[in-house]
């Protein structure tokens, strides 16, 4: 399974998707496409189906309607074995975080590595490069316990760049973080797609787009209601 | 691999009463297993040697003549199952008697002939003594000339064929059921920890991991787990050994007869592993994940 990159499909298109839960519906008749490289905000507010939109990038959920393509591979028509290899190719900053309490932060952001079988000596290299990007080299032998948010979500950036992926998705990454920290995550995602990756931030605190002219998304109940430039 | 190996001793580590609970609930299983074994092993030695004692008695015609004893005794000796054949005139067999009751030789007083009849003893193969052979064979020994009855011990072939089949049967029996209850402890074993660990694998899956990355540290840790089960009812038999029964035969020497063979027992903790690793195969082919 190969993530096809030959840059003549936008990297994420959604044409009329729509998704329910229990006769509720999540998202409906939603189209947007993401292109190669962009950084691009989901915003509206609670409820609104930011995190149900992300579930579907990362193959998490299936559409009840329409069709999602992601690197050009539609996902209604993936095989299921193929699924963990495409979402190898897509970094994602979980909500809750998602860290494995019971490992230090080495080994919860090496677990992306051993997941695709790299070789313990580029784990090593990759990881500790990665901690010392967002700060955290000094803390790679503490588990997530004894870790601030602010370093808790620093962790999680980390896991889901370390294996260099072509999508990172991001649901909402500054929920918890002092206005300081969040700007430091801000710039850590603005450094990742500087590199070429397609970034999609879903979150619901303006300040993050403000003023960037990056892309947003707004969806309310469901609905996309806006696709404008942050001005 | 190796990852999978390290996940799975974290989590015998990680969950270690659960594990170490199965492990002896596995080495009691084992060793059940192994005595009942052990007690087959020894019936069936001790009755192993007895049918080479076994021998049939062809009674012959009164005054029968002797080209007719030889006739039969060549008959005797053409068939596959007889292993050897000997014709007793009713004189030695006199004799022979004589000498096996000679504290009671009263019982001959006053006998002034021999009323014993001349006779064929016929040994068979130890293959071919069994019930079903030897009756049928004694029914064509009754159809050669000059043989007037068969007299062998009947009663002792089939009690002899009850008790070993029946002591394999109840072997088997009990190795099939504690076998399958072997199973279905590393099968729960195997449930429980995957259920405790299911947000661990939800982020795993989330990371891009393959259901071969996720199953083989459960397989891994299902082996780990029999193989240990194993290894303590390895020990535990060699201890039922060396402390019960040589202990035992100093004061009864009758323990002295019980064999026991270690080699055969070598192979429990493989036996173990192999239920462990079936146990966690069963558990994972009924997860949904």
């Amino acid at each position: 399974m190969t993530w096809d990159d030959d840059g003549n499909n936008p990297m994420i298109h959604f044409s009329g998707v729509t998704k329910d839960y229990d006769n509720q519906t999540a998202l409906r008749d939603i189209t947007f496409s993401v292109e190669k490289g962009e950084m691009i905000f989901v915003t509206g507010p609670s409820g609104s189906g930011k995190t149900t939109l992300l579930k579907l990038i990362y193959f998490a959920e299936k559409p009840d309607q329409g069709t999602i393509s992601i690197a050009g591979w539609e996902t209604g028509q993936l095989k299921e074995s193929s699924i963990p290899f495409l979402r190898r190719n897509i970094g994602i900053v979980f909500q809750d975080f998602r860290l494995l309490q019971n490992k230090n932060v080495f080994e919860n952001v090496a677990m992306a590595l051993r997941i695709r079988g790299t070789s313990e000596k580029e784990i090593k290299t990759r990881v500790y490069e990665t901690l010392k990007a967002v700060n955290l080299r000094h803390k790679a032998d503490v588990f997530p316990r004894r870790l601030s948010g602010g370093e808790q979500q620093r962790v999680v950036i980390s896991r889901a760049i370390v294996a260099e992926p072509t999508v990172l998705l991001a649901d909402e990454p500054t929920g918890n973080l002092d206005p300081d920290t969040a700007e430091g995550v801000m710039r850590t995602f603005k450094e990742i797609n500087a590199k070429g990756t397609t970034v999609l931030i879903a979150t619901h605190n303006r300040e993050l787009f403000r003023n960037s002219g990056r892309r947003v998304i707004r969806l309310d109940m469901g609905n996309l209601v806006a696709e404008d430039r942050a001005q | 691999m190796t990852y999978a190996f390290i996940l799975a001793f974290q989590s015998l580590i990680r969950e270690k009463w659960i594990n170490l609970l199965s492990v002896f609930t596995i080495a009691s299983g084992l060793l059940i297993i192994s005595l009942a074994l052990l007690t087959v092993y020894n019936i069936d030695a001790a009755t192993k040697n007895l049918p080479e004692r076994f021998s049939m008695i062809l009674y012959l015609d009164n005054d029968i003549q002797k080209e007719k004893v030889d006739a039969a005794v060549g008959i005797l000796k053409k068939n596959h199952a007889v292993l050897s054949v000997r014709y007793i005139p009713k004189e030695e067999a006199l004799k022979e008697l004589k000498a096996t009751l000679k504290n009671s030789s009263y019982v001959f007083e006053g006998l002034d002939e021999n009323p014993l009849p001349d006779a064929i003893e016929v040994k068979l193969k130890k293959d071919s003594v069994g019930q079903e052979t030897v009756r049928k064979f004694a029914g064509e020994a009754m159809k050669i000339p000059g043989v007037k009855e068969v007299d062998y011990a009947e009663k002792f072939l089939s009690t002899l064929n009850y008790l070993r089949v029946g002591m394999k049967t109840i072997g088997l029996i009990l190795i099939a059921s504690l076998g399958a209850g072997i199973v279905f402890v590393c099968y729960s074993t195997v449930k429980i920890l995957f259920y405790r660990r299911n947000e661990e694998i939800e982020t795993f899956k989330l990371l891009g991991a393959t259901k071969a990355f996720i199953r083989t540290p459960f397989l891994v840790e299902g082996a780990l787990i029999g193989t240990s089960g194993g290894v303590v009812s390895l020990l535990g038999i060699f201890a039922f050994y060396y402390i019960v029964l040589l202990r035992l035969s100093v004061s009864m020497p009758i323990f002295k007869a019980i064999l026991f063979p270690s080699d055969l027992f070598l192979v429990l903790p493989f036996v173990g592993t192999f239920l462990g690793v079936t146990g966690a195969a069963f558990a994972l082919g009924r997860l949904k994940y």
